[in-house]
């Protein structure tokens, strides 16, 4: 399974994945419409940059082996994609119980906006072309997807 | 057929049975698995309070299903005696089950104290799917108003939070000076009684219901121990879960506040495993043996017996006490030694804000307990480095911040953590 791959040494904390991961998760998928008019239902980044000082590096969910997220789920939301072996959720299926917030050891879970549901979760853009937009939208190569 | 051979025996096939089942699974693909289950369908117990609240449809969970080839579910069916000398189960039904290894997987029944009417009409436990159909009619024929929860703990909150999302009445009475009071500390359980007060819940501290009263069909009032007197419709009783265990009394296993397992999850008697709600383990910090009812270890119970079930030796760390709640629009987290005890040479870090609070407690440099209240963005990250016992020496001081995160863990760990699942920072 390909993943995104996280390098500290080039990131530049320019912050475009998260903006590039909200247009691509936001109604409309537009740049402007999403920052200009759609501040209500604008989705959270499901890529955070992390920064102190002078590093930083975008982290996002890992999709880990044995995901506590998964093993944790009260409803069965957060499950592992048989065929691209993701940890995805299904948002209908999620309550906001916030096993997953707890749960998550990089601590890239958070509640939605709303605080109804896991909002953040990475969802490895499936169906949004063959490189996840952050990663083909990074200037500098911090994040690759190999 | 009233005689079935089992190699691998799972009774009680909820969280613990079915990641036990997994495991086994994993380790040994082929040999034939029997479950028993006296209840239908795979489903979430946590669930019935938030159906029962209307946040969520329905209560079965939709992970961890399995391919029916390799496994037989006999459910509806109830183990009522387990012979450990010649490995039989022996089902109500008549049916018996010659095992070869077993996973007892029973989890916990409620609590019920001994209190005058409690068989009273109106007077619920609320621990699975049974409970949520009978409430449901309840709520229909009787329309009540006014809802007692007797138990300030997660599961009387839980459903406190429920009853309160509908608009009921609530009152909540809790025999403790204060709510929560295993999984807060003082200042924590203050900061969750001001939220469920201002949602409208009246709450009472340091009392205990002795009574239920009821013109014998309907539930009228229910006396407190001080002599009050306080009117209600309906009343759930959450006093707690013990571990179902009544069944095992003569089969000779070693049962103390549970069903006693080693680290590998077995009994006192080879071959037959214990996880879940139904075992007593040892504690990951104090190393004192408890029961530690939650769903996060019944899966990591699970998983240990069942690997070694099937010949894979891995051992269980220890129980960790966690959880997280949401109630009254307040989130919390809390995880491991949240009280520490007095002049036991711990160090203990705190921010107050006026909806937020955090406190971190540290043994010899690293994270024992924490409690996060307001925000629980991260808390994930807290309780890895208390797992994986990571001296916090050298990022301490930023612990406490809200932005904290792994960009403050030093350099060697962030590669370490990460490697091996696609990150090299
Ligand atoms: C209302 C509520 C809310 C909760 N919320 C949380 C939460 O937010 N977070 C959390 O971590 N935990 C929560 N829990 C606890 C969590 O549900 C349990 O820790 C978990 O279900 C334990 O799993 P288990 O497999 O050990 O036992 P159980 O889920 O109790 O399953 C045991 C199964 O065995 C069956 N069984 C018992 N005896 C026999 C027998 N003799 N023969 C055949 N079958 C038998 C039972 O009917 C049952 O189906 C909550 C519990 C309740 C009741």
């Amino acid at each position: 399974m390909k993943k995104i791959r996280i390098h500290e040494e080039y990131c530049i904390g320019c912050h475009l994945c998260e903006i590039t991961c909200v247009v691509k998760h936001s109604p409309s998928g537009k740049i402007i419409k999403t920052f200009r008019e759609e501040k209500e239902n604008r989705p959270l980044p499901r890529v955070r940059v992390e920064e102190e000082g002078y590093v930083s590096f975008a982290l996002q969910c890992r999709h880990c082996d044995d995901a506590p997220c998964v093993e944790n789920c009260l409803t069965g939301a957060m499950y592992r994609d048989e065929k691209t072996g993701m940890v995805l959720c299904d948002e209908d299926r999620c309550m906001g119980c916030w096993m997953c917030v707890m749960s998550c050891p990089f601590g890239v879970a958070e509640r939605s906006k709303d605080r109804t549901r896991v909002g953040s979760k990475c969802d490895g853009c499936v169906g949004k072309g063959e490189v996840p937009p952050c990663v083909e939208n990074c200037p500098n190569e911090a994040l690759t997807y190999e | 057929m009233n005689e079935l051979h089992a190699p691998y025996l799972i009774i009680g096939f909820s969280v613990a049975g079915r990641w036990g089942a997994r495991a086994i699974r994993e380790n040994d693909p082929g040999t034939p698995i029997v479950a028993v289950s006296d209840e239908r369908g795979w489903y979430s117990r946590p669930l019935i309070t938030y159906v029962l609240g209307g946040k969520s449809r329905g209560v079965d969970h939709t992970g961890l299903l399995f391919d029916a080839t390799s496994l037989a579910v006999l459910e509806g069916e109830r183990v009522e005696r387990l012979d450990t000398i010649n490995r039989v189960a022996f089902l109500r039904s008549g049916k018996r089950i010659f095992f070869e290894k077993a996973l007892l997987a029973p989890g916990g029944v409620p609590i019920v104290p001994p209190l005058e009417g409690i068989t009273e009409r109106g007077v619920f436990t609320f621990t699975g799917k049974g409970d949520l159909e009978k409430m449901r009619q309840f709520l229909e024929e009787v329309h009540p108003k006014r809802v007692l929860i007797l138990g300030g703990g997660f599961i009387g909150l839980k459903t406190c939070e429920a009853f309160m999302h509908r608009g009921f009445e609530v009152t909540v009475v809790e025999l403790s000076s204060r709510l929560l009071p295993l999984m807060l500390d003082e200042d924590g359980s203050r900061y969750l009684e001001k939220a469920l007060v201002q949602a409208g819940v009246k709450v009472v501290l340091g009392e205990t219901v002795v009574a239920f009263e009821g013109s014998g069909q309907k539930l009228t009032q229910a006396l407190l121990r001080g002599g009050k007197h306080l009117p209600v419709d309906c009343a759930v009783v959450a006093v707690g879960v013990r571990p179902n265990v009544e069944w095992l009394q003569d089969s000779g296993i070693e049962i103390r506040k549970g069903i006693v397992v080693d680290e590998f999850q077995e009994t006192s008697k080879k071959g037959i495993f214990a996880a879940g709600d139904v075992a007593e383990t040892r504690n990951f910090l104090t190393g004192e043996r408890n029961v530690v009812a939650i769903w996060p270890e019944a899966v990591r119970q699970g998983k240990v017996a069942g690997a070694n079930m099937a010949g894979t030796r891995i051992s269980y760390p220890g129980s960790l006490p966690l959880n997280v709640l949401d109630l009254g629009g307040v989130a919390l987290v809390s995880a491991g030694l949240v009280n520490p005890p007095q002049g036991g040479g711990f160090e203990v870090l705190v921010r107050k804000e006026k909806d937020e609070y955090m406190k971190v407690v540290l043994e010899n440099e690293c994270i024992v307990g924490i409690i996060m209240l307001g925000r629980i963005e991260k808390s994930g990250i807290y309780i890895r480095l208390l797992r994986e016992r990571i001296p916090v020496t050298g990022f301490k001081e930023r612990l406490l911040d809200p932005k904290f995160g792994l960009v403050n863990l030093p350099r060697e760990f962030r590669k370490s953590w990460v490697e091996g699942v696609g990150v090299e920072v």
